[in-house]
């Protein structure tokens, strides 16, 4: 699969290696930064053990077959089955990093020093970091997000910790890992030595929720869930949900958007005094929003430079004016599985979009080989 | 120091809070040279949202703002003033690469846009990170970290099972804290590109849609089956067995992952503490760890890994979501004072003397001080 001649990364010859016993979580992060670079044009070559790479088989699922999170996160990669517990295969192995620029793999795996020894500079995507010497501790997204502290973000103070949406750890390090293989690329590029890249999803999960250390250590007390006691809630509306968002600056501008006259005490002036009197303050504004809809709420709020915001639905995404306005949303043609509708890069280089292609069909064993 | 991915770049930054201003300072642990403009008249919001009391120089004191712009020289320089503008085309014609996170529009009627800064110099790599991209009818929405978790999909997929979406909240702001990472990857390929050729980019950054990036997947899934399912389901995920958070003897959550259901579970963990129910629970090959909260992330430097650093004030501030070559980063210089740098850096890149400098600052073009009036 050749990707067009003037794609950024054009250049650059990148190996993702996928051996077969590595937690999911990992792969993910592994696959989304190799699946960026192939869609900047880098041609990278997916290495998969007998049976391919698991995520093949993990949902959500199309109807009509197949994995659409493998779909998504192996969109223009090349694709070849390697038995890296084998010499021939770890052979092939070394054949293909003669030739790459950067290789991308979890820890742990069984060809881990032969990749670390090899000339293309290695990025390796672990759960932990260093420190804490857990190589053999079993690992789970869920776990990775309850300990870099995001888990108690989200959710009522007096009940369960909830987890975000999505694959936050691994998709976060997986954005990581890519603009650590930028820096690879670009140092290689400028003639240099280029160091090797180690990513963890902990760490990553950590420096994302940096507001938690950093309000910890200015004020002694760990910021953490506040669900109804905060500021921003979630409120009912005639079609569905709103959150409710706005800064102290924008709250003059709120007031006047809700017009009732009760939020004209002056104990709310102040963002103090609406904390404190957070139950009362959505007793009056909540009932302004139950007869409009979401897209009523946004037009109005917005004509007063209030930045609630409508929740949406991934189906609905699909139809939203914005992205559809700027072709965020790529009609990628699958050779087996027909058109698909997914996010592209979100990106616009000189306006340019970067329009994926196909995940690779597994191949039959060692074909390349 | 030997030279480093982006040693020779230097960075234009109008970054403010988190998206904008952090994008450069990743730039900036990469080895670019990153001037951050500011001005008296318009304090990165940083400085005010943390501000710690009222006492002289609060400005320069926000934990928030010196967490995120370590390793940057500070310019403070009136945007507004025909004069300002003048000196900020001539810096610009002296970088690699712009960051701004300002609402669409306003570098442009500055006369500070791509369209004029590149005229100048035709490598520049400018990056313009916004709510909802430069393009498209919504071009112009406001929008804050947590309007993102709801419009891009994320809240709708949070929350209780079977109750209301969740947002990720104002401490979290999750999707101001993600773009960076994606950003900043672009950019340097942008900058590899402008080296080679010559020639820059304008890179139009939608925050909104590299939130709904981090649910390809659902999307698709979305888009091939509409009548599919989706939903909170609390901590559940699809193809999990058992997933949740229970909370210990003593109180304290702790997350566990199983893969065969077992009913005992949540009666085990309110009989043990937590620690030694996730001992335990490890020990046993399960997936588990405490919900860990700010205090426990300060207390555990082995967890900690590169992420936090002190600066040579003893300041804590943001390290490195990964690592080169096994390390984070040490802290060069502190987050700056508004202003700090702008005599330094004008001298240096533009060759201004005393005279220059001295007229530029009384007719209020530079500061050192907030004209903002009382916050």
């Amino acid at each position: 699969m050749d990707a067009p001649d003037d794609l950024p990364l054009r250049r650059f010859t990148l190996i993702e290696v996928n051996d077969a016993k590595v937690p999911l979580c990992l792969r993910l992060a592994t696959s989304l930064a190799a699946k960026i670079a192939a869609d900047l044009g880098a041609d990278v070559l997916k290495v998969e053990p007998p049976g391919g790479d698991p995520v093949r088989r993990a949902p959500p699922f199309l109807p009509q077959g197949g994995s659409a999170l493998f779909q998504f996160l192996n969109t223009s990669k090349r694709s070849l089955v390697l038995d890296l517990a084998s010499d021939t295969g770890r052979t092939a192995l070394k054949g293909l990093l003669e030739k790459a620029d950067a290789v991308l793999f979890e820890e742990p795996t069984v060809a881990a020093p032969l990749l670390r020894a090899s000339r293309a500079t290695p990025i390796e995507i672990a759960a932990f970091p260093v420190e804490m010497n857990a190589a053999a501790r079993p690992v789970s997204e869920f776990a990775i997000l309850a300990l870099g502290g995001l888990l108690h973000m989200v959710g009522e103070p007096e009940r369960k910790p909830l987890r975000l949406g999505g694959h936050q750890a691994s998709y976060a390090a997986g954005l990581t890992a890519f603009t650590g293989l930028a820096a690879v690329l670009a140092a290689r590029d400028a003639g240099q030595t280029a160091p090797p890249v180690r990513v963890s999803l902990t760490e990553v999960m950590q420096w994302v929720n940096w507001k938690a250390a950093s309000g910890a250590e200015a004020g002694g007390t760990s910021p953490g869930r506040e669900g109804k006691n905060s500021e921003f809630q979630i409120v009912p509306c005639r079609d569905g949900h709103v959150a409710v968002v706005y800064t102290a600056t924008q709250w003059p501008a709120m007031r006047a958007l809700i017009g009732d006259p009760r939020l004209g005490d002056p104990k709310f002036n102040i963002r103090a005094g609406r904390r404190q009197h957070i139950v009362e303050l959505y007793e009056i504004i909540t009932p302004w929003f139950a007869d409009k809809t979401r897209a009523e709420i946004q037009t109005m709020a917005q004509a007063k430079g209030v930045p609630f915001g409508p929740i949406f639905s991934p189906a609905e995404l699909l139809q939203t004016e914005q992205y559809v306005a700027r072709g965020f949303l790529a009609t990628m043609d699958h050779p087996t599985l027909g058109t698909l509708r997914l996010p592209q890069l979100p990106v616009q280089w000189n306006g340019r979009s970067f329009a994926p292609r196909p995940a690779p069909e597994l191949p039959a064993p060692e074909l390349a080989a | 120091m030997s030279a480093r991915p982006l040693s020779g770049i230097r960075v234009l930054d109008f970054g403010l809070l988190t998206a904008g201003a952090n994008t450069s300072a990743m730039l900036a642990d990469l080895g670019a040279d990153v001037i951050k403009i500011e001005s008296g008249a318009y304090l990165d919001p940083f400085r005010v949202v943390g501000k710690p009391d009222d006492d002289d120089g609060w400005w320069n004191r926000s934990p928030q703002f010196r967490f995120t712009n370590r390793n940057k020289r500070g310019l403070a320089l009136n945007l507004k003033d025909p004069e300002g503008q003048r000196v900020i085309r001539e810096l610009a014609a002296h970088c690699d690469v712009v960051v701004e996170n300002f609402r669409r529009g306003v570098l442009d009627r500055a006369g500070l846009g791509y369209k004029d800064l590149s005229a100048a110099n035709p490598r520049l790599v400018f990056a313009a990170i916004s709510s909802q991209g430069d393009t498209g009818p919504e071009r112009m929405n406001v929008s804050f970290g947590s309007t993102l978790d709801a419009t891009s999909g994320i809240a709708s997929l949070t929350g209780y099972a079977g109750e209301e979406p969740r947002i990720s909240g104002m401490d979290v702001n999750y999707p101001d804290q993600i773009v960076s990472l994606f950003a900043t990857g672009i950019v340097i390929s942008a900058v590899m590109a402008a080296r080679r050729t010559g020639k820059g980019a304008f890179l139009d950054f939608s925050q909104r849609e590299v939130a709904s990036f981090t649910l390809g997947e659902e999307i698709l899934a979305a888009s091939a089956d509409p009548a599919r399912p989706n939903g909170r389901h609390g901590n559940n995920e699809e193809s999990v067995a058992q997933q949740d958070t229970y909370r210990c003897k003593g109180g304290r959550w702790i997350a566990v992952t199983l893969g065969t259901p077992d009913a005992a579970l949540e009666a085990f963990c309110a009989s043990h503490d937590s620690a030694a129910a996730v001992a335990a629970l490890l020990a046993r090959g399960i997936a588990a760890a405490p919900c860990n909260d700010g205090n426990d992330l300060l207390r555990d430097t082995a967890l900690q890994g590169v992420t936090l650093v002190r600066d040579d004030r003893g300041g804590l501030v943001k390290g490195l979501p990964y690592r080169l070559g096994g390390k984070g980063i040490t802290i060069q210089r502190p987050g700056p004072d508004l202003g700090q740098h702008t005599c330094e850096v004008l001298r240096e890149l533009l060759g201004y003397d005393d005279a220059q400098l001295k007229r530029l600052a009384e007719a209020g073009v530079t500061s050192t001080t907030p004209t903002v009036g009382e916050i």
